[in-house]
């Protein structure tokens, strides 16, 4: 199913961003990111429906919490999007 | 047993305590290792501990929140961050060897801003001629142990914004007891146990820091983020939180930091008034006794000293433990605050109380106080 995912530095940041996103009306669930998307090793996202994307980083800017990258999950594959 | 050793760790926990800890052992693991659910329960709870904490400390980013073994462990952290080999730091006259060992490793020119007890407007006026700038940190703890003196933090806190020197509060008496804002204060950093006035378990402390302070490791190694590279992570609490998290305590921690919130932080500071004030009240009977009480009260919390004329206060408090009254006898580890009040030599007994001492404690150990002065 087609979905996006926002990569976080660490999970206390994920968490972060997810209260944000439920505060704001968004549903999302914390992922643990595949590990060929980050050149940084482990890494935490959090994952939403593609209808939410933009209000939920509209939600994030208010907080200002900024994704370290977000990906289009479709069709199998993991594609970067620009924020 | 009548406890009355809460400076050392309040011994007497919320009934939640226990059940989290249980419920923790059972349920979580390691949080930010995975992304099954004992793992994700264990950062969800992490997460809440975090997000308690700062609500109750007025901090906006749960993320300045670090978990530490204890007090000490955070005060390490923040006196590194700030200050140098051989750098310059102010303190009060109340420290505890938390403060002032770390300082000694450094070597560090510590410059001491002595005043009497109970007298706040000393304090400051002798803190205000210290701080200058090239200070590389003003240390000052917010209640000392051994007094239960409320050093004047605020006004000190303004000093420091004042001369751009950075602030480091020692809460450890402090924490979940009274008011404490560190976006007000403005410090760079607010160390304090999670074992005594938050009643979590022991092994539990909490570091708060400033967005804009860089902090120094103390520890390296794995945070479960940022696995490729080999320097720690530049951000918090990853920075400062190398190894695996002590869940039981965290878990306990915040059980303890929800009563706090549930019962109110101004109801156990009156409580520990009270009976602070009923435990001078019975004592101040006894002739031999030399009392160190706040006048009025106001500057005191739940933390008395006494001495029993010239004589070593260890004979009161193994006095006391043989009737099963547990109190601290000695130099509680903060000789500098003993050497300021001239009890270097003999110590104190040293009685201090939680949210869960009773009026007739205080009086049973008074009663026991007076029976051992008077057969000497």
């Amino acid at each position: 199913m087609e979905h996006y995912i926002i990569l976080a530095r660490s999970v206390t940041y994920a968490q972060r961003m997810q209260k944000a996103l439920t505060r704001a009306g968004i549903r999302c669930q914390i992922y643990r990111a595949p590990r060929d998307l980050t050149d940084l090793g482990c890494a935490y996202a959090v994952r939403l429906a593609v209808t939410d994307l933009p209000a939920a980083l509209t939600a994030l800017h208010q907080e200002s919490l900024d994704p370290v990258q977000i990906f289009l999950y479709q069709r199998g594959l993991y594609q970067e999007v620009s924020p | 047993m009548i406890y009355l050793d809460s400076a050392a760790t309040t011994f007497q926990k919320p009934a939640g305590v226990a059940a989290a800890i249980w419920d923790a052992l059972a349920t979580m693991s390691s949080p930010g290792r995975g992304g099954y659910s004992a793992a994700m329960k264990a950062a969800d709870t992490a997460f809440q501990c975090r997000s308690a904490l700062a609500d109750l400390f007025h901090l906006s980013n749960p993320e300045q929140v670090v978990f530490t073994m204890n007090a000490t462990h955070a005060l390490n952290i923040a006196i590194k961050s700030l200050v140098p080999p051989g750098g310059r730091a102010v303190i009060s006259g109340y420290e505890h060897n938390a403060v002032t060992r770390p300082l000694a490793a450094l070597s560090a020119q510590v410059s001491v801003a002595s005043s009497p007890l109970f007298h706040p407007e000393e304090a400051v006026e002798a803190f205000r001629r210290l701080i200058v700038p090239g200070v590389n940190a003003v240390i000052c703890n917010h209640v000392s142990n051994v007094f239960g003196y409320i050093q004047p933090v605020e006004e000190i806190a303004a000093l420091c914004q004042k001369s751009g020197v950075p602030l480091i509060v020692d809460a450890s008496q402090s924490a979940g007891v009274l008011p404490l804002n560190m976006e007000a204060l403005g410090a760079a950093f607010i160390a304090m146990p999670g074992h005594k006035g938050l009643y979590g378990p022991q092994g539990t402390g909490v570091l708060l820091c400033r967005e804009d302070v860089p902090t120094e490791t103390l520890l390296e190694g794995g945070t479960g983020s940022m696995s490729l590279q080999q320097q720690m992570p530049d951000f918090l609490p990853d920075r400062l939180e190398a190894g695996t998290h002590n869940m039981p305590g965290i878990a306990g921690l915040l059980a303890g930091v929800r009563y706090i919130r549930n019962r109110g932080m101004d109801k156990i500071l009156d409580r520990e008034r009270r009976l602070i004030r009923s435990a001078v009240v019975e004592l101040e009977k006894i002739p031999e006794l030399r009392i160190f009480a706040s006048p009025d009260g106001k500057h005191q919390a739940g933390v008395l000293s006494v001495v029993a004329g010239h004589q070593d206060a260890e004979k009161l408090g193994r006095a006391l433990a043989e009737k099963n009254i547990a109190v601290r006898a000695g130099l509680h580890c903060a000789p500098l605050a003993h050497h300021n009040a001239g009890t270097l030599d003999t110590g104190t007994v040293r009685i201090s109380v939680s949210d869960f001492n009773t009026l007739d404690e205080i009086a049973r150990m008074a009663a026991a106080v007076r029976n051992s002065v008077m057969t000497g």
